[in-house]
């Protein structure tokens, strides 16, 4: 995927730090605003869910419950990091490797079992058995996409970066990214192509741009659908910054109206 | 059409490769196998061809409903022409798409464990694994003589699984419902579908794919046309096709496996068009 390893294009230093100022001016608006609300964390769900132009089919409305499909994700970044490692040979031997590490984790006591993993092991083995294939199919597509031995140091594996308002213990924001390389940030994508792509990918720019320290800027980011082999690259531009913010905003249920309308 | 026929291995299978316990999905793997030096291959200029044929049947579409219009999705069964089967709540239609769901379900642990144990409770775990309550609650609620009866026919289909299915060595990458859709038109029509396994290690613009498709029941022509309408899916997201298919009928225990060839490709792409084409097409 040659996206990734692309040199990003010069940036107008004044035009982004201007950028950059105003999205943090906007964000600190919000965090007044919602002070005394519950915490509210900002994520590429909100945004996509806020710049939605279609009602119901997506479940968007359901309580999140751990399936199959929900947990592919994470069972599968975790393999996909056991590959990169060299822990595992293949995705299948990876996600075997992973559940059995949701199982030890929980039989063990472990401060790192999650609620995901004691779901994984209160499965039958039939049930686990489609929880792997599922995060096996999610693994191999990522697996099989990059050249892993051209990345100049080992890349990031399925880390979400989290910003948190400095003006407001309740807002954070998070930037999810399924590989992240020094110049570039890889989001696994799924479902339709949509109008709200832009914007959710570039949450993860204004996300990155706000936990930046000192130079250097937050690369670009690469949106990939398996489904279809698509990519949408969103460059660390001012607009860019923008977009997030307004997005942001249109996600706590602020303006944004242009926004909507241009989804 | 050119289905290879069943035979004998042709050559010992490799210590890496753990063959399925019977001998049929032995022949199975070493069919799919073949011998790579007669592996189709295929003009790289295809896949650009094909998507310019369906662009412009899909811009007609568009130009008909207007580009402000909802994308229309479609998939094998509105264009292969077994969507009555779909449309169909008699009880019978409903208990066959409850069996294929529960035999997709058993396909998808054997390739991952190489076991069934239970073939009705293991394939009602996994639909319960897999968020559909609902759809578990409805099958445990039958009646004794019903639920007694989907158990054998599970039992049926999973014994011919079991043989037919070989047992791929993970670096195999085998892997169960690999979804392909395709955007065309700016994403105003979806044309989708799902490999039920696919193996081997995609690599751009070279076929170096295996696609196995599971018919559960009707028609074999249908499910073969629709392992060429995945086929042609592929084509279009990666710019190769699968070079080999194989269709596993698990309620029989028949098999097939073909090579991919260009005029399935091309066949299928002028059927889509065709369908997209005629006057109903702008209401999906």
């Amino acid at each position: 995927m040659d996206a990734l390893a692309e040199p990003v294009g010069a940036v107008d230093a004044v035009a982004w730090r201007f950028a950059l100022e105003g999205a943090k001016a906007r964000l600190a608006g919000l965090a007044v605003r919602r002070a005394g609300a519950n915490r509210f964390g900002v994520t590429d769900h909100e945004v996509r869910t806020a710049l939605s132009t279609e009602s119901g089919g997506s479940g968007d409305g359901e309580p999140f419950a751990w399936t199959a499909r929900t947990a592919r994700r994470s069972i599968g970044v975790g393999a996909v990091r056991l590959l990169s490692t060299g822990s595992a040979r293949s995705p299948l031997e990876a996600v075997r490797s992973r559940l059995d590490e949701s199982s030890r984790w929980v039989r063990e006591g472990s401060s790192s079992a999650t609620q995901l993993d004691r779901w994984v092991d209160g499965l039958s083995a039939a049930g686990r058995a489609a929880v792997g294939a599922e995060a096996v199919t999610w693994a191999t597509r990522l697996w099989c996409a990059l050249d892993w031995s051209s990345f100049s140091s080992p890349p990031e594996i399925g880390r979400d970066h989290w910003w948190d308002s400095p003006h407001s213990a309740l807002l954070a924001l998070r930037g999810r990214a399924d590989v992240r390389t020094d110049g570039a940030h890889l989001v696994v994508l799924s479902g339709p192509r949509r109008g709200s792509v832009r914007a959710e990918l570039a949450l993860v720019t204004l996300v990155e741009s706000l936990r930046l320290r000192g130079d250097g800027g937050p690369g670009r980011v690469v949106g990939w659908w398996p489904d279809s082999g698509h990519l949408v690259r969103v460059e660390p531009g001012p607009a860019t910054l923008t977009l997030a913010a307004e997005a942001v905003e249109l996600a706590l249920g602020g303006a944004g109206a242009s926004l909507r309308s241009a989804a | 059409m050119v289905l290879v026929a069943p035979r004998p291995l042709l050559r010992p299978a490799p210590p890496e490769v753990a063959a399925a316990d019977g001998g049929t999905g032995a022949e199975v793997l070493a069919l799919l196998r073949g011998d790579t030096a007669t592996r189709p291959r295929f003009d790289p200029g295809l896949a650009g061809g094909l998507r310019a044929w369906l662009e412009d049947a899909a811009y007609d579409v568009v130009v008909a409903r207007g580009e402000h219009a909802p994308p229309i999705f479609l998939g094998p069964r509105q264009l292969l022409g077994s969507h009555d089967e779909q449309q169909d709540d008699s009880g019978a239609a409903t208990d066959r798409r409850d069996t294929a769901r529960l035999v997709h379900a058993l396909l998808r642990q054997l390739v991952h464990t190489g076991e069934i144990h239970d073939p009705l409770a293991d394939a009602l775990d996994a639909l319960r694994a897999s968020g559909d309550e609902a759809a578990v609650r409805q099958m445990e609620s039958l009646a004794p003589a019903a639920r007694t009866a989907l158990a054998e026919t599970l039992a049926l289909h999973a014994r011919n699984l079991l043989a037919l299915v070989p047992r791929f060595a993970p670096g195999w990458m085998p892997r169960t419902n690999d979804r392909v859709a395709i955007p065309l038109a700016g994403g105003r029509i979806v044309l989708h579908g799902m490999f039920d396994l696919v193996v081997g290690l995609p690599q751009p613009r070279t076929a170096s794919l295996c696609a196995l498709g599971l018919s559960t029941g009707g028609p074999w022509a249908v499910a073969r046309r629709s392992l060429h309408y995945l086929s042609l899916l592929e084509t279009l997201r990666s710019g190769a096709p699968p070079f080999r298919l194989a269709l596993l009928e698990s309620a029989s225990g028949r098999y097939g496996v073909e090579d991919v060839r260009e005029e399935h490709l091309r066949a299928i792409a002028s059927h889509i068009a065709a369908w997209l084409a005629q006057p109903g097409a702008a209401h999906g």
